[in-house]
């Protein structure tokens, strides 16, 4: 599967468990190597392909890291977005 | 900038010999309104008895998922100075060594962007950069990167590793406790950096028991530096600590834990094979004792602070190894010590809770370690014991 | 203004480029040290080279105008090298002795105050407090100011029977070496935390605030779609609040501070140990806390007067037994001080020598 695909899938995955669950980088590596078959490992780079650009980000709540989407604050400050 | 606020209970933490932490307070608050509200929050907490901060959120700065804490006044409106005023964490030097030329350096980066306070250095052993705000984290970030240094780590991630003064002005060092823990943080940076553990994993290096470093007590992996073969004597020195005024009978001899030593006509003597190298004799006779020459260290796995279940104390999993540059074999055990810990712990887990729930052979087969009688004080009281099939082999 | 070009994952820059050409030269190589003073000692080489050590207390809290002083000092003595202990006190690593007498001078003359070596109190190990903490429930810096005001001896002359390691932890999460310690300050909850169901609502995963519960006290509450705490099963650890913040641990007015005694790291003679309840509770007075600090220097004063030579605290209780520590201190012996959670039947007493209270 093309990298791009592979991230679209991700980030459709994140979009459908948004505000239901915080996921962790594994559970999201371990749901997208079942649903696609790719290997965790290239589910895992192109996951931090998606980190790296602040289509996705890291957050922290609860006592533990997770993966999110990126609010628009979060982009404005990155200068992702104006 | 500062005096905008009256502090007569933190005044009263002026007074005294030992340095003030106020007084540090108020010297950056000359400059920084950052640290001026921070000095008025903190006088509210001293009234009211509270603390009056929020956390999480942001973590660190594009592709980062730690080194960055993010820390919210929740009073913003009464001190806006601090409504941010988040943690940055910068991995530390090995042995935290400095130049002059070096920390002058991270002072103009962070008064430029910062509080202008510090913690040299945090619990865990970074270099922490105490409040600034969001927008600047990127300009920090780049600076400070630019010049060499990095972000430490926060959040579900390995923690720098961290060590004590070792071979860089220690006598009693068995193993480079500076270059392992050097190779060992910059091995695991994306483990630091992008948190994809259950929970935090701390690694702790100390050259010998003494201990310096609370390895033992404050790592998930302890690795203690130790020897094989006999300690070596120098029975002219151990005439001049007598000369001295050391009563080596009452201080020595009978504090060793083992009695494995004597003292007759002056001389010592060590019956090696019962020595269990605690270092009491060694540390108080330090001119005229010296570790054996066979260097190596020992690994224990497992320490942490009481949440939730109680704290533990390390626990020895891998008596004797070598450790010596590159350190291969050492980097791939941590690497599979890491990896059951990651495949079996629920979320926020320590290691060495997991341990507990597990039971330590699962982890010794996955790691490829035996047992040993070197891992328990002593075996089990109880007849309740799991077999399993490739027990029976006859 | 144009940023610099930032880098990932490049680590700390190498310890080599930071240590001083006495050391690069004699590295690994040391033969013995001698401490001097209360504040200094000396690590001779092989080669007969000398590097002399000066220890200088640090609040831990530094401002960069601080550091620069320091750094300043550095520069003017020992051509800038220096280090920072895991006690978060600063070292002056002087390779010429010339220098030593000139930096000690003007070290005192600046208000530092130098100490922290030998068999001496070293500083207090301790977190950020009401300073920067979300979960503080009391000041660690305000502690550590005041208790080291009132040891302040034994940090600069004055011998003990051995080091003493103190610590104050401002919550049970510990961020300090608290729980192996000598003497300890940890802060404590006494109530059932108050829940603000709206919040939870909002912010909190149920099931994994459920699940942060070490003694499941926490259940379900669908009608307010949050949870519930049984009281009689919370011990206040605080822990569901770091999971779930809208439960609210804090009582400011019921929230106060324990001692803890006894804990070691090091393997020395003894297995390192726990440190174990000697005082429940006080409560929090800023800005000194004065019951706190002359409870430690009881402790700490009974500890000299009785110890053996080279004798941590936690040796030495164990060789006088805990009942003689109570006695000794005078400290109440109280329902809090028998253990009920996951260590107790270890704790509980399973012989019939034991000395009596007097």
């Amino acid at each position: 599967m093309e990298t791009a695909e592979l991230q679209d899938k991700i980030f459709a995955y994140m979009e459908k468990m948004k505000g239901k669950k915080k996921l962790k980088e594994k559970d999201v590596i371990k749901a997208l190597a079942e649903e696609t078959s790719e290997a965790p490992d290239t589910v895992k780079k192109a996951l931090r392909g998606m980190i790296d650009v602040g289509r996705l980000m890291y957050s922290y709540g609860g006592g533990a890291s997770s993966v999110e989407i990126p609010s628009e604050e979060y982009l404005r400050e990155k200068g992702l977005i104006k | 900038m500062s005096g905008k606020y009256k502090t007569p209970m933190l005044d009263e933490l002026e007074k005294g010999p030992w340095p003030s932490f106020v007084t540090e307070i108020k010297k950056a608050a000359k400059k920084s309104s950052m640290a001026d509200d921070e000095l008025g929050q903190l006088e509210k907490s001293y009234v009211t008895k509270r603390g009056y901060w929020k956390h999480g959120g942001i973590v660190g700065v594009l592709g980062y998922g730690g080194g960055v804490i993010g820390r919210y006044s929740s009073l913003p409106d009464e001190f806006p100075g601090i409504a941010h005023f988040h943690t940055v964490r910068i991995n530390q030097t090995s042995g935290f060594f400095y130049t002059a030329k070096a920390l002058k350096e991270i002072c103009d980066i962070w008064d430029k962007y910062g509080s202008g306070l510090t913690n040299m250095h945090g619990s865990t052993g970074d270099l922490v950069l105490l409040g600034t705000k969001t927008e600047s984290l990127e300009a920090i970030f780049a600076e400070y990167s630019s010049r060499g240094w990095d972000l430490g780590s926060s959040g579900s991630a390995m923690r720098t590793p961290s060590c004590c003064v070792g071979p860089g002005r220690c006598e009693w060092s068995n193993i480079d406790t500076l270059d392992i823990t050097y190779n060992l943080t910059q091995e695991f940076q994306d483990e630091m950096h992008r948190p994809s553990f259950p929970y935090k994993f701390k690694i702790k290096t100390a050259g010998c028991a003494v201990d310096c470093v609370a390895a033992i007590a404050r790592a998930d992996l302890s690795i203690i530096g130790t020897w094989k073969g006999n300690i070596q004597i120098d029975q002219a020195e151990v005439k001049k600590y007598a000369g001295a005024g050391m009563n080596i009978q009452a201080e020595i001899i009978e504090m060793c834990p083992t009695s494995c030593m004597s003292y007759n006509n002056g001389e010592i003597k060590i019956d090696d094979a019962q020595c269990s190298r605690c270092m009491h004799c060694i540390a108080k006779m330090t001119k005229a004792l010296r570790s054996g020459k066979e260097k190596g260290a020992t690994l224990l796995v497992g320490s942490k602070a009481p949440i939730v279940v109680g704290s533990l104390l390390s626990w020895v999993i891998v008596p004797f190894i070598k450790v010596e540059a590159p350190y291969t074999e050492l980097k791939t055990l941590i690497r599979s010590m890491i990896e059951w810990w990651d495949d079996t712990a629920k979320p926020r887990e320590r290691i060495g809770e997991v341990l507990e729930i597990k039971g330590l052979r699962p982890f010794l087969e996955h790691i490829g370690v035996p047992p040993q009688p070197q891992q328990v004080k002593e075996p089990r009281k109880d007849p309740f014991f799991f077999w399993a099939e490739s027990d029976f082999k006859r | 203004m144009a940023l610099p070009k930032r880098q990932t994952d490049i680590g700390p820059p190498k310890y080599d480029q930071f240590i001083p050409p006495v050391i690069k030269k004699n590295y690994g190589k040391w033969k013995y040290h001698e401490v001097l003073s209360g504040g200094t000692m000396v690590h001779v080489a092989e080669s007969g080279d000398a590097l002399y050590t000066v220890r200088a207390a640090s609040p831990r809290i530094l401002s960069t105008e601080t550091i620069r002083e320091i750094c300043d000092l550095a520069e003017k003595y020992c051509d800038g090298y220096l280090r920072f202990t895991t006690r978060n006190n600063v070292e002056f690593l002087v390779s010429d002795k010339s220098k030593m007498d000139p930096l000690l001078k003007e070290l005192q003359e600046r208000k530092f105050s130098v100490g922290g070596i030998g068999p001496r109190i070293s500083n207090i190990v301790h977190t950020q407090g009401w300073v920067h903490c979300h979960s503080a429930c009391t000041d660690a810096s305000g502690l550590v100011k005041a208790i080291m005001d009132e040891v302040y001896d034994y940090f600069t002359t004055k011998e003990l029977p051995n080091k003493v390691r103190l610590a104050v932890a401002c919550c049970v999460n510990m961020c300090g070496a608290v729980h192996c310690s000598d003497i300890a300050v940890v802060a404590v909850h006494r109530k059932v935390p108050t829940i603000k169901h709206e919040l939870v609502t909002k912010v909190c995963e149920i099931p994994t605030t459920i699940a942060s519960c070490p003694t499941s006290a926490i259940r379900p509450n669908p009608k307010d779609k949050s949870v519930t705490i049984n009281e009689e099963k919370c011990m206040y650890c605080g822990n569901c609040f770091t999971v779930c913040p809208p439960i609210d641990i804090h009582k400011p007015e019921e929230d106060g501070v324990a001692i803890v005694v006894g804990g070691k790291i090091g393997s020395l003679r003894t297995s390192p140990k726990f440190s174990k309840l000697a005082i429940p509770f006080f409560y929090n007075e800023p800005p000194r806390w004065p019951k706190v600090v002359a409870a430690i220097k009881n402790i700490l004063d009974v500890y000299a007067k009785n110890a053996k030579k080279h004798e941590r605290v936690g040796e030495w209780i164990e060789r006088v037994g805990w009942e003689e520590f109570f006695n000794l201190t005078g400290i109440e012996f109280t329902f809090q001080h028998i253990d009920d959670f996951t260590f107790a039947r270890d704790t509980f007493r399973t012989s019939a020598a034991f000395k009596y209270s007097r």
